[in-house]
């Protein structure tokens, strides 16, 4: 049985008769697909290409999921302001309302009866 | 979106000082006594209303105004014809939503919905902005889209919320007014 070495997504593959032998997977409708792709200098090449092409696409995606917690960041931050703004107005149109003789009732408000 | 960092205070921009909380904070719990029925509670209300109202809504009004300019500037991505329309729009919407001798309370609630409908108005852009982006190079997250649109959500409900108190705050205030006319 070939014992796996694992390196990131691909793998080489220790031989029963010694050396190693270069591989990779991907999915392809659902199943794994490996493909064999040799040994010696020429798999250390499409070895190194291949971890290179991975780290710039792990690169690419830290970018943009940085990009979206920023965006993210810059809503809640344009949205803050308004939020406390809306909490001062709800205390003081309550409290004038209350002063003006009002009382509230289940979220509505009612003159009450002998006030102003 | 726009690189405009909307974390960094515009220049002027203000913050409600301690004293101000410390009077809302004052307020809204000498306001849930008064409704409990306290009586002692609502003669400390009036004496309230009279003295912390008009400093609390000059500062809210304030935050208001900083808030919209930082919308402003971001949505405008620094295009100054566009700055001066957008700021030309909400000195209408103000002058047509307070109407003619609006108290200073209906002068903050207005600041309020307009401020509100400019938050609606920059997040509906620039979330949809976000959607126009290429497809086939990257896929906006699903989770993202709901956190999106759940700040997009609030900022609607906020504002429909802004718009029922003032129009409830008016038609109160008059009918109040009303009533009290010596007939």
């Amino acid at each position: 049985m070939p014992q796996k070495v694992a390196s990131g997504a691909v793998a080489w593959e220790r031989r029963e008769r010694g050396g190693r032998y270069y591989t990779r997977s991907w999915r392809r409708n659902g199943r794994v697909v490996r493909e064999y792709v040799g040994t010696g200098p020429f798999a250390q090449i499409i070895a190194s290409s291949d971890r290179t092409r991975r780290e710039l696409k792990k690169a690419e995606w830290e970018q943009e999921r940085d990009r979206q917690v920023r965006d993210m960041e810059r809503l809640e931050a344009l949205a803050a302001p308004l939020e406390e703004l809306s909490e001062v107005a709800e205390v003081l149109a309550h409290a004038h309302l209350l002063d003006a003789g009002y009382h509230r009732r289940k979220g509505e408000y009612r003159r009450a009866r002998g006030e102003r | 979106m726009p690189e405009v960092n909307a974390k960094a205070k515009p220049p002027g921009a203000l913050e409600f000082s301690e004293d101000a909380k410390g009077r809302l904070t004052e307020l809204r719990t000498v306001s849930e006594k008064a409704e409990a029925g306290d009586r002692y509670a609502r003669k400390r209300l009036r004496r309230l209303v009279h003295s912390s109202s008009p400093e609390i809504i000059a500062q809210a009004s304030d935050v208001a105004g900083s808030a919209a300019w930082m919308l402003i500037k971001t949505i405008s991505a620094g295009e100054p014809l566009m700055q001066e329309a957008l700021q030309e729009r909400m000195r209408q919407m103000r002058a047509e939503i307070a109407g003619e001798n609006p108290t200073p309370l209906e002068v903050l609630l207005t600041e309020r919905v307009v401020a509100g409908w400019l938050l609606v108005e920059v997040l509906e852009s620039l979330i949809s902005a976000q959607y126009q982006r290429d497809v086939t190079t990257y896929r906006v997250p699903p989770g993202h889209i709901i956190q999106q649109s759940r700040i997009l959500e609030s900022a609607t409900r906020r504002y429909l919320a802004a718009v029922r108190e003032l129009a409830r705050v008016r038609n109160l205030q008059v009918w109040g007014r009303r009533r009290s006319r010596p007939e």
